[in-house]
């Protein structure tokens, strides 16, 4: 009996030890910030995630803190889902929050509710305004459109016939994009935009609606792709389009600047692509998380992350950034000679 | 097709043959396909040439050999709601091994026996678990999603060999046209399961357990071997489906052919497929996917605003299975 006592009792010592030195060590120079995406099945989100974990690591041998990035979300863009996460994650304790919200509105709540619990949270992406977050890291939306349209004004003339390729409708990011792209379109009488059509964020479906237009307007002369979707597919599954932009007939524009898309902007097949730093939304939300925490630093309410730009005169730069995964150097200007 | 007991009936009335026309369900769906063709021919320039209508054919091929697998199913008395996911996996599958280097004949084999194995699994659970098909689908259903996530991390699959995606892209020269490969492979593989279904005892047995599983049971038929093969052969065919859509795409997604298991599921039910079981055939479903990727065809070409085509293939799919409906009880 006595013997089994004195062995509970060392037992109990060792763990209260053990939880006290690692606790202690923890304390002092551990960070732990969460990274949470719209969703885990978006490649783009990946890049962000690479970045968030190239950031943290850049930070932990350069300063005396160990950084961790946690990589947590909901599988499909989801909003209560995502709601449940943060609450999950300010149970689990973190030092930090960057969150790209599937929502505005319904992130509010949870958002104020890990700022209340003493977890700064910033939103980078998509943003929820009316909450307590310290900052938004994104671009607008709206200027990305606004730039694909004076992109292809540039490319196509003054004069002709435009078709757009949307997604989901109503997604507020893609419909932004829209109301840019047309807001500029408007002050060109000579350009019409003839129709928009709509895969619902599916390969399969945005090769066969962007062949579809191709048959029912034979003089399209524009397309406006407001994400990439159909160019994910490979050479030979959209021969009309194909056809129509190598010969220079078609103009093609498109949102996003993956590899898959330099690839077509270098064959000639797209003239001009904008895209976001997904990169930056992970190394340098990590970055101004560590800002604040660390070094008390003041952000305003938005800061622009930037839009790249790419066109003939610059892809090479951006197929090199992607080849290195290092998206540190500024890209080349679109259009050197001006 | 009718039932036996219903052949037998036809028998001995010897109706005329405009009602014998009325009461052949595939019939009455071929006049609307054909209803939604002249109207189409009319109103565009662009719907009836050969272009278009074989890329409508290629289309929703993938779809309707998917659906006939399906059909197998709910003729059966189940559902099968993993097919979408099916669609997704064999291709990622198939696109993984390819892109390690693997030969085609052995990559696609791999990816068909992958969705061989989640559909014998779906029947295993069915059948000796009793579990409900709906629920053990749905499981199967994001289980697989899951797996095409988690071995892909979420990024397509991408620069697949050129010998792979001859299996989607290529024409073959049948007289004077050049119809797609996956168009064909629907077409066999729409008479192979119809020999399944009306020319074997097999498929006998698959209506009988549909209609009246008890029935079925006390007659002695070995029910669960029925639907063990059912969904065996749903998840073979929507393998086969999604291998032919991912090598027309050359790409392998995980998000691929996410929630392809309604619109499956919408074209045996158009098709005069009753989700009650023990009635309908495979070319029912043929024309359902028919009629829903014309539909869809149609509201492009039309320019019909995209913000409004769900709400007009929601009506169709109603309206389809109505006019069916009251057909069934007029006659």
């Amino acid at each position: 009996m006595r013997r089994g006592k004195w062995f509970v009792f060392g037992v109990v010592v060792v763990l209260v030890w053990g939880l006290l030195i690692s606790g202690l060590f923890a304390e002092e120079k551990k960070l732990t910030f969460a990274w949470i995406p719209k969703a885990l099945n978006n490649p783009v989100f990946e890049l962000g995630r690479d970045g968030a974990f190239a950031k943290a690591k850049e930070l932990t041998e350069t300063t005396d803190y160990t950084v961790e990035v946690l990589y947590v979300g909901s599988v499909a863009s989801d909003a209560a889902e995502q709601v449940r996460v943060i609450e999950d994650v300010i149970a689990k304790g973190v030092d930090g929050i960057g969150v790209s919200c599937n929502d505005p509105d319904a992130l509010v709540d949870v958002i104020n509710k890990a700022v209340d619990a003493g977890i700064p949270v910033m939103t980078w992406d998509s943003d929820a305004p009316n909450s307590k977050r310290f900052t938004y890291l994104g671009v607008s939306n709206y200027d990305g459109g606004k730039a694909a349209a004076e992109l292809l004004v540039r490319y196509m003339g003054e004069k002709g016939k435009v078709a757009l390729l949307t997604g989901v409708p109503g997604a507020f990011n893609l419909e932004e994009r829209i109301r840019g792209f047309k807001d500029v379109i408007k002050n060109y009488p000579g350009i019409e935009i003839v129709t928009t059509v709509a895969c619902y964020d599916d390969i399969n479906q945005g090769v066969q609606v962007v062949e579809e237009t191709m048959q029912a307007y034979p003089d399209l002369t524009g397309w406006f792709f407001v994400g990439l979707w159909p160019l994910f597919a490979e050479r030979g599954s959209m021969p009309l389009w194909e056809e129509a932009a190598k010969s220079g007939r078609v103009k093609t524009v498109a949102f996003d600047t993956l590899p898959v898309e330099l690839q077509y902007l270098k064959e000639g097949l797209l003239v001009g692509l904008v895209g976001q730093k997904y990169w930056g939304w992970g190394y340098d939300t990590i970055q101004m998380l560590f800002d604040y925490i660390v070094n008390k630093k003041e952000f305003p309410s938005w800061t622009d992350s930037g839009m790249d730009i790419v066109t003939i005169h610059n892809v090479d730069a951006m197929i090199k950034a992607w080849e290195t995964s290092d998206f540190t150097k500024p890209l080349p200007p679109p259009f050197p000679k001006e | 097709m009718e039932s036996k007991r219903e052949e037998e009936f036809l028998r001995y009335t010897e109706p005329g043959l405009l009602l014998r026309f009325a009461r052949n369900q595939l019939a009455a769906l071929v006049l609307i396909l054909f209803g939604m063709v002249v109207i189409l021919g009319l109103l565009t320039r662009t719907f009836l040439t050969a272009n278009n209508i074989f890329n409508v054919l290629r289309a929703f091929s993938w779809i309707a050999i998917a659906s006939f697998g399906q059909s197998i199913v709910i003729i059966g008395g189940g559902i099968d709601l993993s097919a979408g996911s099916n669609m997704a996996f064999s291709g990622i599958v198939t696109a993984m091994l390819l892109v390690a280097g693997y030969h085609v004949v052995f990559a696609v084999i791999v990816g068909l026996v992958a969705t061989l194995g989640v559909g014998f699994l779906n029947g295993l659970m069915v059948s000796k678990t009793k579990l409900p098909p709906f629920i053990a689908t749905l499981g199967t259903m994001s289980i697989i999603r899951g797996f095409c996530y988690g071995m892909t991390q979420g990024w397509p699959v991408r620069n697949l060999p050129r010998s792979f995606m001859t299996l989607g892209q290529t024409d073959v020269g049948i007289f004077v046209w050049q119809v797609p490969l996956p168009a064909i492979f629907m077409v066999i593989f729409g008479v192979l399961c119809y020999v399944l279904l009306d020319k074997t005892k097999l498929g006998y047995h698959t209506y009988a357990v549909g209609g009246n599983e008890y029935a079925a049971a006390l007659a002695g038929i070995n029910t669960g071997r029925v639907k063990n093969i059912a969904f065996t052969l749903s998840g073979l065919l929507a393998g086969i489906g999604g291998l032919l859509m991912t090598a027309r795409l050359g790409v392998a997604a995980p998000t691929a052919a996410q929630s392809y298991e309604l619109d499956i599921i919408a074209a045996a039910v158009i098709g005069g497929i009753s989700l009650a079981g023990g009635e309908g055939s495979v070319w029912g479903a043929l024309i359902g996917a028919a009629i829903m990727q014309i539909l869809r065809n149609a509201l492009v070409l039309l320019g019909f605003p995209a913000y409004w085509q769900p709400a007009a293939i929601g009506a169709v799919i109603i309206g389809a299975v109505m006019i069916d409906m009251y057909r069934k009880r007029k006659i």
